[in-house]
């Protein structure tokens, strides 16, 4: 065919053309080659690999060195999808997701907190997953995990990780105050804590029975709530049309706090500012007991006098008339709604949150071994028992079977940090109990009746 | 009164001149603006795009969504509009927004008033003759050239009220100790002293410049006619470091009421709200409770805050002639 051609071309050379058969010739070849051209870049065109971009806030390099080649796993897998991962800061992920979709380059998929679900829903940023995605979420995944990641009835995506609290002991500083179990009732904290304080001669604090994280809504809030319900209490009304955490329940939560202050049991100044001050002083050794959330057993397990071993996890301590209750948040896998790759991104979310071989997830091997955290899927808890079996990690997840979600609440990031400032202004005398609440009630209330308008 | 041929003549002169000129004027504003203007309008054009896109326009679109409700995840198109309900909201109905007013007011004056004057003593001193003059002042200088964020990390750790090296110093002395920014009543006036220890050093500077322009034969002659140290500060130095004393003071005005990033990092605006300054809570509304329209509305009436007091300093600092 080679040989024909440049036969061809020799006597196209050879044989002098008359101008206008030339003319014709080079239309005719050069007709045919822009067609050739064309049909290649067509070919092409429909070759191209589909980009998907996700979004997450899980940039340092321990993280990615796990989840980029799990990643790249699924881009050997299926050759025409490519994967880019981008990263940011938790405290700039929001900013990222709004900043995104207004400037039009908003990712594809994106991993985010349940609190903003109903921002998100709102505004009519995601996309409502496939019936497959659905029942795998109902089938694979615990009632309240589900719940978590659940608005206005319709599930919004895969739930990653689950983070609930427990109260946190430092095991030494019970022994040497004599204290041989960590406190299970109202009662009981209200009596060790204050022994676990010390003081120098000045009458400062060097060592603190109980810490509060001031500053931090999150902090402040969690505990409270944990606190709230295992008084038999109530943060929002069912229908989501009122706070109730000002009603009796709540205000003798805070007076336990208050009291916990007033006996000496906790000291304000362990407490902050921001949210590393009581996690700080307890890593430290300085304080005795905390209300945390389990993603700070990381932190522990690196910097603990002691080691990991040297803490002791229990349930949240509980009133007479309640029991106790744990709070669990979640985090989740959703797709933008504009994304032009959607069928694409949630074959590849199916796929990351989908057992392989009977075992684990992938997601679930991320969770475990790249970020120190619980998988929420049950059967990624059951893969990998033995790491999610220790000492630490143990109760958080028996507590998961009990626990309750935070609330989903339009306008729950705002009321959030009004019921944290309100409760700092009781923790500092500035309020009643029932003032600090009552304030924080209609704040909140004035919130979701504005969120309620259409 | 006749006119004579010649004033006849001169008049007509002068006519016929000016129907010339304005002959030669006919192509109007156009011609001016090519002939005049055309080279200068050019060379400031880049100035004025610039000005124009990062800050008119910005400016402008600031005072439209602050009339809206936007959350930033909904298309520009689609926000409602509310009109002035989000400044009648934070001028009436919002505690928080009072509160953090009137912090930043508070901190403003602490601010301008001890870092002006400290900033004007230190000048003074290390104008005058006094042993490694440099030295001091390149310490003076130092925590200004210093990231406000590493300032704020270290100066909480000080100010700890369990382990902090502030109380360690009280106690030897005998002292009790303090809560600091532990402390509803202290934290603001912590925040200032942080503040000003930071920015005492670039006042000092101007102050220095300033205090280097008044020429020396003023205060010779003053001495040769019996003025006293406080008398020459009085009549010669006050008065002569008056255009640099106004530029201080809206300068460091400006940069109080605007104070950010020292309060985020030292105390996150609390105990309580105790330290929670204007731009702080702007930075929430908009960003962790996505409520750009309120936040905006925030940001003009900061704007009108600060355009007001600034007017107010110069009024009341201008030389008046």
């Amino acid at each position: 065919m080679s040989a024909r051609t440049s036969m061809i071309g020799s006597r196209l050379l050879a044989e002098r053309m008359p101008r206008r058969s030339f003319l014709k010739a080079a239309a005719v070849l050069g007709g045919a080659a822009m067609t050739g051209t064309l049909a290649t870049g067509c070919r092409r065109q429909t070759a191209a690999p589909t980009k998907l971009v996700v979004l997450t806030h899980w940039g340092a390099q321990p993280q990615k060195d796990v989840l980029e080649p799990i990643f790249k796993k699924y881009q050997e897998e299926n050759p025409r999808v490519q994967i880019e991962h981008q990263t940011v800061e938790f405290g700039e992920l929001l900013n990222r997701i709004t900043t995104g979709r207004l400037g039009g380059v908003a990712p594809d998929i994106y991993h985010f907190y349940n609190l903003w679900l109903p921002e998100f829903v709102a505004s009519d940023l995601l996309q409502v997953p496939p019936d497959n995605v659905i029942n795998e979420v109902r089938q694979g995944y615990s009632e309240s995990t589900v719940k978590g990641v659940t608005y206005r009835d319709q599930i919004w995506g895969f739930p990653t990780e689950v983070n609930s609290y427990l109260l946190l002991s430092n095991r030494q500083l019970l022994q040497e105050a004599g204290v041989k179990e960590p406190p299970a009732t109202w009662d009981e904290l209200l009596e060790v804590a204050p022994k676990l304080t010390k003081k120098d001669a000045s009458g400062k604090a060097t060592q603190t029975g109980f810490a509060f994280s001031r500053g931090w809504d999150s902090g402040v809030v969690h505990p409270f709530t944990c606190l709230l319900w295992s008084n038999g209490g109530e943060y929002v009304a069912e229908d989501y049309s009122k706070v109730r955490f000002n009603e009796p329940p709540g205000v003798e939560t805070l007076e336990l706090e208050l009291e916990l202050i007033r006996s000496g049991g906790a000291d304000l100044g362990f407490a902050g500012p921001g949210s590393s001050g009581a996690q700080d002083d307890f890593l430290a050794g300085r304080v005795g007991m905390v209300i945390m959330a389990n993603w700070y057993g990381a932190s522990l397990r690196a910097g603990l006098p002691g080691g990991i071993e040297n803490v002791i996890v229990s349930p949240v301590p509980h009133s007479a008339k309640g029991t106790s209750t744990t709070l669990q948040y979640n985090w989740l896998w959703g797709v933008d709604k504009n994304s032009m790759n959607a069928k694409a991104a949630w074959e590849f979310l199916t796929w990351l949150n989908t057992p392989k071989d009977g075992g684990s997830s992938p997601m679930g091997d991320y969770l475990t071994t790249g970020l120190n955290a619980i998988p929420a899927r049950l059967s990624d808890q059951e893969a990998h028992a033995d790491l999610l079996g220790d000492a630490f990690v143990k109760p958080f997840v028996e507590s998961l079977r009990s626990s309750r979600t935070e609330p989903i609440i339009p306008g729950a990031q705002e009321i959030k940090t009004s019921l944290q400032k309100q409760i700092e202004a009781a923790w500092f005398g500035e309020k009643s109990a029932q003032e600090a609440l009552d304030t924080a009630a209609a704040e909140a209330n004035r919130i979701l009746a504005e969120k309620a308008k259409p | 009164m006749k006119q004579t041929e010649a004033e006849r003549a001169g008049m007509a002169l002068k006519s016929g001149a000016e129907r010339a000129l304005r002959a030669e004027r006919a192509p109007g504003f156009g011609w001016w603006l090519r002939r005049r203007s055309a080279v200068g309008y050019a060379f400031v054009a880049p100035a004025l795009a610039f000005l124009l896109v990062f800050a008119f326009l910005p400016f402008v679109f600031t005072i439209y969504v602050s009339l809206h409700e936007w959350n930033m995840l909904t298309p520009v198109t689609s926000m409602p509009f509310r009109g002035l309900e989000n400044y009648r909201y934070l001028l009436l109905d919002d505690p928080l927004f009072r509160q953090t007013f009137a912090n930043t007011v508070t901190f403003a004056v602490g601010n301008v008033a001890l870092s002006t004057l400290l900033g004007l003593i230190v000048a003074l001193v290390l104008n005058s003759r006094v042993r490694l003059r440099t030295f001091w002042r390149a310490i003076y200088f130092l925590p200004y050239v210093t990231s406000s964020v590493a300032i704020a990390i270290v100066w909480a750790n000080i100010y700890n009220a369990n382990y902090g090296l502030l109380n360690g110093i009280l106690e030897t002395l005998g002292l009790p100790p303090q809560r600091f920014l532990a402390s509803v009543s202290q934290a603001m006036p912590s925040v200032i002293a942080v503040a000003v220890w930071h920015s005492v050093g670039y006042f000092m500077i101007l102050f220095l410049a300033g205090l280097q322009n008044i020429p020396g034969e003023l205060y010779d002659a003053a001495k040769v006619d019996g003025a006293g140290d406080w008398q020459r500060f009085r009549f010669i130095t006050l008065p002569l470091l008056k255009p640099t004393m106004l530029f201080v003071v809206v300068v460091n005005t400006l940069i109080s009421l605007q104070v950010f990033d020292l309060v985020f990092i030292l105390t996150n605006g609390g105990p309580v709200n105790a330290t929670n300054t204007l731009v702080l809570y702007m930075y929430r509304t908009a960003f962790e409770f996505t409520r750009m329209g309120r936040a905006t509305a925030m940001a003009i009436l900061l704007f009108l805050i600060t355009f007001a007091i600034t007017l107010v300093q110069l009024h009341l600092l201008r030389e008046r002639r």
